[in-house]
């Protein structure tokens, strides 16, 4: 009985024992499993830093068109502040014209800028001296390149990583005070702030104080989920103390500084301090004064709670406690305190410079060179050609002119939209991108993806299709008559001119300025259709159009990107540049990875396109486009083409400068009937961006195989401006052969009155 | 392998670097008054003069001299250097501002063309060499280097036979 009792006890110790040697066991394995994972993961810790979006930098420089008003503009636009330039970088002050900057450090493409100081006189419209702080002359002098976006994965994380060195001492000191006093004490975990929070917890009788780390916060955000159970403490307990083991106090700190999460914008989370003082207050966090960074501390706490944002009372009071606390810690001295607890939360304005449509533009082009997860995690910096002046000219001009057109339009219920999108036709550099109305909201980028039929856009092409046989110039007389047409379905095609009249012989400049339809397809029936294929192929259409005779009239469809790349060979003498939104890309650490070079083709010869483009300033001048005149900058030289589908569900007008070719759609999302021409709906977009715009008037160099000759605009005979009132200039080949206007004298008359004084003598004698 | 490759490239490099040094000193435009910009030339377009009845043949193009303002000259000095460093995309990345300023300079389309040589890319310096020429008209100086850089980008191509025309074209001397 008793030596079976005393075997039982035996085996029961023996099986405790072994469940206990098993339990340690455990542990021990599992803490060593913790002391790898956290070894292995924070040593090759790698921040999921989106690759960051940055605009063209405005280059400076003599005689560059930027006056006074829009320097500071720009230095705004950059969050550059006004006060003593010498007390540190991104700080101006401005005299009259005269401006004093002290320029941050930036990285561009090609170089790292140390920050300096520079002085900038500007006139009303433009730079007159650039100098650096030993008064010597600066021939170019760049801003700093704007931050537009950065391409982040949906509900993901964005952050801007910072280095031990980009930590402002004051942060450093700070975040410890209010987070974790005895940060620099403990090994991770820390008993007595433990018993602290306990007692405090007990005494108020609810959880008013956290007894973590900063060790447990990071290793909370870092490696675990927010779940709030024992074993998930003992978990996080453990953790911290191997990751103090393994790591100094300094990569800890600096880390929790990068990790934390300071709030939410949209879709975006907000992490890092970095990041923070970008999205907060639009500076860099070496650039805060000690009240943003108050607030920012301040934020740990509860970033929701303190979103300064929606509850800027909150954010004010806790910013000012944080204040409190500092100078009661003698970190700041409590003048300073107070000083900083009576300003203002200091955010940045609302908005800005988000750029839906043009940064998804960028990423359609990344992504033919990398994966989305390197674009959303890999810490690129992208280098576009973004010009956020003429991203905000067009915003500006669509929103504007569709408020109108819908004010006056017979369905004010319904909403016209509208893209636009503005190049550089030398380069093929996109500077802007609007794809809708709404233009600060993502959704249906129209610029990118509305495909419409082109209308007359198109008939520059049919008439350099023309102009390439050498049977046709611009002087060449055209029959405007109408035409029937049996097509091979049986059907039969009988286009009609817009104003329904009809104009007989016409020159081709003037059927062209005027778009006469019937002109134009008997002209584009004579060349044949192939060839009309073959040219808009050329200038860059990237797929073949159907071969049916309403091609000539524009059932072709395109996107106003398309409508782009195949404008940018009319603008740029006869070359095609590709489109380019990205210039390079460079890596996290500001390495090279990769450069989109400007490239450029020959599409049609230079001779044909400089007698078309002539062509092209006429429309401007006397044909369909003449309205946009009177609100253009005067003696500004312009040319383009307006375009109108069927029974005016779209409205086009793609046109250029010397420096921009902007084209611009307008319409209604369900394809409605919107009653208006191009001449109505899209003109006034693009005369609206291009004036706001400072521009170049557009003067090609006349190929020394071409001559200029004047013609009457109406019947097409050689002239001179004393002879007809509506003489017009051409560019025809060398010694092309006109019919001369027989009634014009040596010394022209002017008026009708002497025209038929003169017709009287001459019947007389 | 690779030191092999670095120093050859080098070599052809700082090779190809002093003939566009070369090639472009005689480029520069010693005296006369500074203009700004080519496109600030006048260009004989819709001028309000009447032409003179009959036909006559067009007077020949005002006289065109192109050069580089003092903001496109310091970049292509830049450029320059940067292709001496062997940082050939950052050359290409100067030149992309300087004719952002001057996109209708002759001359800056002349440079990229060399930098495009430089880069081995013969086709893209032949297609800047075509946008030179033609943005040249009037200007024999411009137009000559462009055909210069032209039939160098052709002769890259093995094209020898149209290098040799564009060589007879009367600006080519």
């Amino acid at each position: 009985m008793v030596r079976f009792k005393s075997t039982r006890r035996r085996a029961l110790l023996i099986i405790a024992g072994s469940a206990l040697g098993m339990l340690a066991a455990a542990t021990a394995m599992w803490v060593v499993y913790l002391d790898r994972l956290v070894t292995r993961e924070f040593q090759g810790r790698h921040w999921s830093v989106p690759a960051r979006v940055y605009a063209v930098p405005l280059d400076l420089y003599v005689g560059a068109p930027v006056g006074a008003d829009d320097l500071e503009e720009e230095l705004r636009r950059l969050h550059y502040r006004q006060g003593d330039p010498a007390a540190g970088p991104g700080v101006y002050r401005r005299q009259g014209g005269d401006f004093d900057v002290h320029a941050r450090r930036v990285r561009f493409v090609e170089e790292l800028r140390e920050s300096e100081l520079v002085s900038i006189r500007a006139g009303s419209d433009s730079i007159t001296d650039i100098r650096q702080a030993d008064d010597t002359e600066l021939p170019v002098f760049r801003l700093d390149p704007l931050l537009v976006g950065s391409v982040f994965p949906v509900h993901g994380e964005d952050r801007i990583v910072l280095s031990p060195a980009d930590v402002p001492p004051l942060l450093h000191a700070a975040i410890k005070l209010i987070e974790d006093r005895r940060f620099d004490q403990h090994h991770g975990v820390d008993p007595y702030g433990i018993l602290r929070a306990t007692w405090a917890n007990l005494r108020a009788g609810h959880v008013v104080q956290g007894g973590s780390t900063l060790t447990q916060q990071l290793v909370k955000n870092y490696f675990l989920t927010d779940e709030r159970t024992t074993r998930r403490k003992a978990t996080e307990a453990v953790m911290a103390l191997r990751l103090e083991a393994h790591f100094s106090k300094e990569e800890i700190l600096v880390a929790y500084l990068n990790e934390v999460y300071l709030g939410q914008d949209g879709e975006r989370a907000i992490h890092g301090f970095g990041l923070a003082s970008e999205y907060y207050f639009a500076q860099p966090l070496d650039e805060l004064d000690v009240g943003k960074l108050a607030l920012l501390i301040g934020l740990v706490k509860g970033p929701s709670y303190y979103d300064p944002h929606k509850h800027p009372e909150r954010a004010r009071a806790r910013r000012n406690l944080v204040l409190q606390v500092m100078a009661d810690a003698h970190l700041i001295d409590a003048a300073a305190a107070k000083r900083a607890a009576a300003t203002s939360l200091g955010l940045r304005p609302p908005g800005g410079s988000y750029v839906p449509a043009y940064l998804d533009l960028v990423r359609r082009h990344l992504r033919r060179d990398y994966a989305e997860a390197d674009l959303a995690a890999a810490g690129l910096a992208v280098y576009t050609s973004l010009d956020p002046r003429a991203q905000a000219a067009a915003e500006r001009s669509l929103t504007r002119h569709l408020s109108h057109l819908d004010a006056a339009s017979r369905l004010p219920a319904e909403h016209l939209e509208g893209a636009v999108i503005v190049a550089e036709p030398n380069s093929g550099d996109v500077v802007a991108v609007v794809g809708g109305r709404e233009v600060g909201a993502g959704g249906f980028n129209r610029a990118l993806d509305a495909r419409r039929p082109i209308g007359s856009l198109v008939k520059p092409a049919v008439y350099l299709a023309a102009l390439e046989t050498g049977r046709y110039n611009a002087a060449t007389m055209l029959e405007d008559a109408p035409i029937e047409l049996k097509l091979r379905d049986g059907s039969i095609w009988a286009p009609q001119n817009f104003t329904h009249e009809i104009y007989g012989q016409v020159p081709a400049a003037r059927a062209l300025a005027e778009s006469m339809n019937l002109a134009t397809v008997r002209m584009g029936l004579d060349i044949g259709l192939p060839r009309v294929a073959d040219t808009l192929q050329r200038l860059g259409l990237e797929t073949r159009p159907t071969l049916n005779p309403s091609l000539l009239l524009g059932t072709v469809e395109m996107t106003p990107l398309e409508v782009v790349q195949v404008y940018t060979s009319l603008a740029n003498g006869g070359f095609r540049a590709r489109l380019r939104a990205v210039r390079a890309v460079l890596d996290e650490r500001g390495q090279p990875l990769k450069s989109f070079k400007v490239q450029v083709e020959t599409a049609a010869a230079s001779t044909d396109i400089y007698a078309l483009d002539e062509m092209l300033t006429l429309v401007m001048t006397r044909g369909t486009g003449r309205g946009a005149a009177t609100r253009l900058p005067p003696g500004l030289i312009v040319a383009g083409k307006t375009g109108t589908s069927s029974d005016t569900r779209d409205s086009w007008f793609a046109g250029f400068t010397g420096s921009y070719l902007a084209v611009v759609w307008v319409g209604y999302d369900d394809n409605r009937v919107t009653g208006l021409t191009g001449a109505a709906g899209a003109l006034p977009v693009w005369v609206d961006t291009i004036a706001s715009l400072k521009s170049a008037s557009f003067q090609p160099v006349r190929p020394e195989l071409l001559e200029d000759r004047w013609i009457g605009f109406g019947d097409g005979l050689e002239t001179t401006p004393g002879c007809s009132e509506d003489a017009i200039v051409v560019a025809v080949p060398l010694g092309t052969v006109l019919p001369r206007k027989a009634a014009c004298g040596p010394s022209p008359s002017h008026t009708m009155i002497d025209k038929i004084k003169a017709w009287f003598k001459t019947t007389i004698h | 392998m690779v030191q092999d490759d670095h120093s050859l490239r080098r070599l052809a490099v700082a090779l190809t670097t002093a003939l566009i040094v070369a090639g472009c000193a005689t480029s520069r435009v010693a005296s006369g008054p500074p203009t700004s910009s080519p496109s600030a030339q006048p260009v004989p377009q819709a001028s309000p003069q009447p032409l003179p009845l009959p036909t006559a043949p067009t007077p020949p193009p005002a006289v065109r001299e192109n050069r580089l303002s003092p903001a496109t000259g310091s970049l292509v000095t830049q450029a320059r250097a940067q292709v001496a460093r062997g940082d050939l995309p950052a050359a290409s990345s100067t030149l992309d501002r300087a004719l952002r300023i001057e996109p209708n300079n002759p001359l800056l389309w002349i440079e990229l063309g060399k930098l495009r040589l430089v880069e081995s890319d013969a086709h893209q310096a032949e297609i800047c060499g075509r946008k030179a020429l033609a943005l040249a008209s009037g200007d024999r100086r411009s137009q000559s280097q462009a055909g210069r850089l032209l039939a160098d980008a052709l002769r890259a191509q093995q094209r020898n036979q149209e290098a040799r025309e564009v060589e007879k074209q009367p600006f080519m001397n």
